[in-house]
């Protein structure tokens, strides 16, 4: 018997970046990984984009270097994006 | 984000541990409610297993916010 | 008026289940680790219901984002945290006090120091909500302490964004972050409440100024509780000096910076300072004298290297008298003690708010 629940935080107040769609699964999805391509991080996401495919089905995975650390991306990555089926970012790395 | 919309699932990775509580304020004003997990530092000087290790756990961190769901492995 | 559960503005997730609430929680940093009660819009309903609040009512600010913590958002919280909804005056009365400006919220609960919120209440609703002020008294002592301080932390971390290796940097913390809930004793105490002293102003004598219909919640961010013991002596000033060493030893061993301290007093020693006659002030005045190091004594316990030329500096564990929380609480045997220190100095205010108080009334 299903149940409703609420949200515990403010996440309902901003729409905007509420995703579009529910992903039920990333079997098969590109996903796009955006850090800012700092040296020491490599290896890190390296490991992360292995996993993301041998693990969870991801078919492709993009790597893309930011150029404003602080922000999750840059407006070009953004237009690129909207190929990708989730957008993993790198924040402060 | 400058209030662009989102159109694709989205998760943020924060990955340093030596950042001031108020400078990580700083990051996520830009971007107010972007849903993001921590992974623990250091990353540069990991060996690989542990590397291995927080990148699996951030995965599938990412994964169960990416699918607004409870952690499954296909 | 549509009914409150329609009212209610925050998402919605419809779950296959009831028991798969924990792992979507969980899996989102929603929790602390322990279970919680789904928070259905009829249970959030109920918790609003109860203390007569509107869902968008204004409980306070969230400090950094300058978001509003709304009266919706505290029940939600409340509920997972297994509030029922008469626990909901006391617990929106402690967000009251945690969000106002001396408390510090943001420092108190980001930094390394890793402090808790620690909340002493007062007043008939300890009752009224089954709070027990004896056994356990700094423990799970009952229901309504355990559940009314987890939903604090739940909304520090939820709606403060306030969570372990993100915004929290505590590099230890201590349990009293699951919950850290003291009702005091006020019918086996010779004392007045500790909210009647510190809500009526200076000059004012608070027996006769205080209602002892009010009741009140004291917040103060709060290091772990070490406990003391003197069962060997009737003197106040000698069970007091206990109570001073343990002061000195956070000095010495932690920090030395004035603030706010705790101390609670059980049955057994309260005795004796009832049988002298001692006031909640006369303790508080022979503490703030007797609280005291001087900078050489960090010499004795590995932190020479900072002493410097200023070894003869002294520093006072207390700014004044006031700053001395004495709290009457415990079970009825065991000459103990416990010293609660503050998280760091000053930076953080301990804020006393009745039950009933609002902002946005």
């Amino acid at each position: 018997m299903t149940i409703d629940v609420l949200d515990p935080t403010h996440g309902e107040e901003h729409p905007e970046l509420q995703p579009v769609d529910r992903l039920t699964s990333l079997d098969g999805l590109t996903v796009g990984i955006v850090s800012n391509g700092k040296q020491g991080t490599r290896p890190f996401f390296d490991a992360f984009e292995r996993e993301l495919r041998d693990t969870y089905g991801v078919a492709e995975v993009v790597r893309r270097t930011k150029t404003n650390y602080s922000a999750p991306a840059d407006p070009e990555i953004m237009d690129e994006a909207t190929e990708w089926s989730a957008l993993v970012s790198g924040i402060g790395d | 984000m400058n209030g662009e919309r989102l159109s694709v699932p989205s998760v943020g990775i924060m990955t340093s541990a030596f950042v001031d509580a108020a400078e990580l304020m700083g990051h996520v004003l830009g971007a107010p409610g972007f849903p993001f997990v921590v992974v623990e530092h250091p990353i540069s000087s990991a060996d690989a297993a542990m590397l291995t290790e927080r990148a699996e756990k951030a995965a599938a961190e990412c994964v169960a916010v990416l699918l607004g769901q409870p952690l499954t492995r296909s | 008026m549509a009914p409150v559960v329609d009212q209610l503005q925050s998402r919605r997730f419809t779950l296959d289940a009831a028991h798969e609430a924990q792992e979507f929680y969980h899996s989102r940093g929603w929790s602390d680790g322990l279970p919680v009660v789904p928070p259905t819009p009829e249970a959030v309903a109920a918790c609003l219901d109860w203390v007569g609040l509107p869902p968008d009512h204004l409980v306070g600010v969230e400090p950094v984002r300058q978001r509003a913590i709304t009266a919706e958002k505290v029940a939600i919280n409340a509920v997972m945290a297994g509030c029922l909804p008469m626990h909901m005056p006391v617990l929106v009365t402690a967000i009251t006090a945690m969000l106002s400006e001396p408390f510090g919220v943001h420092g108190a609960t980001a930094s390394t120091g890793g402090s808790a919120i620690l909340l002493v209440v007062n007043g008939p609703i300890r009752a009224e909500v089954g709070m027990t002020s004896t056994f356990n008294a700094a423990g799970p002592s009952d229901r309504a302490t355990t559940v009314i301080g987890r939903a604090v932390r739940l909304v520090v971390m939820n709606l403060l964004d306030v969570r372990p290796g993100g915004i929290d940097r505590s590099t230890f913390g201590h349990p009293g972050k699951i919950s850290f809930c003291v009702a005091e004793d006020e019918e086996h105490s010779p004392w007045l409440p500790l909210a009647a002293e510190r809500l009526t102003p200076a000059g004012v004598d608070p027996a006769m100024a205080y209602d002892p219909a009010t009741s009140a919640v004291t917040a103060m961010a709060a290091m772990a509780p070490r406990q003391i013991m003197n069962e060997w002596t009737t003197e106040p000033e000698r069970i007091l000096d206990t109570y001073v060493a343990e002061i000195r030893a956070n000095m010495r061993h932690y920090s030395i910076w004035p603030g706010h301290y705790a101390i609670v007093i059980p049955p057994q020693l309260r005795a004796h300072f009832e049988a002298a006659g001692w006031s909640k002030a006369d303790i508080r005045a022979y503490v703030f004298s007797r609280a005291r190091i001087r900078r050489e004594e960090w010499s004795e316990v590995g932190k020479g290297a900072v002493v410097g030329d200023k070894g003869d500096r002294e520093y006072q564990a207390l700014p004044d008298e006031d700053h001395l929380l004495v709290v009457a609480a415990g079970g009825p045997a065991g000459g103990f003690g416990l010293v609660i220190p503050p998280w760091l100095g000053p930076k953080s205010r301990a804020v006393t708010v009745p039950v009933g108080a609002c902002v946005d009334c």
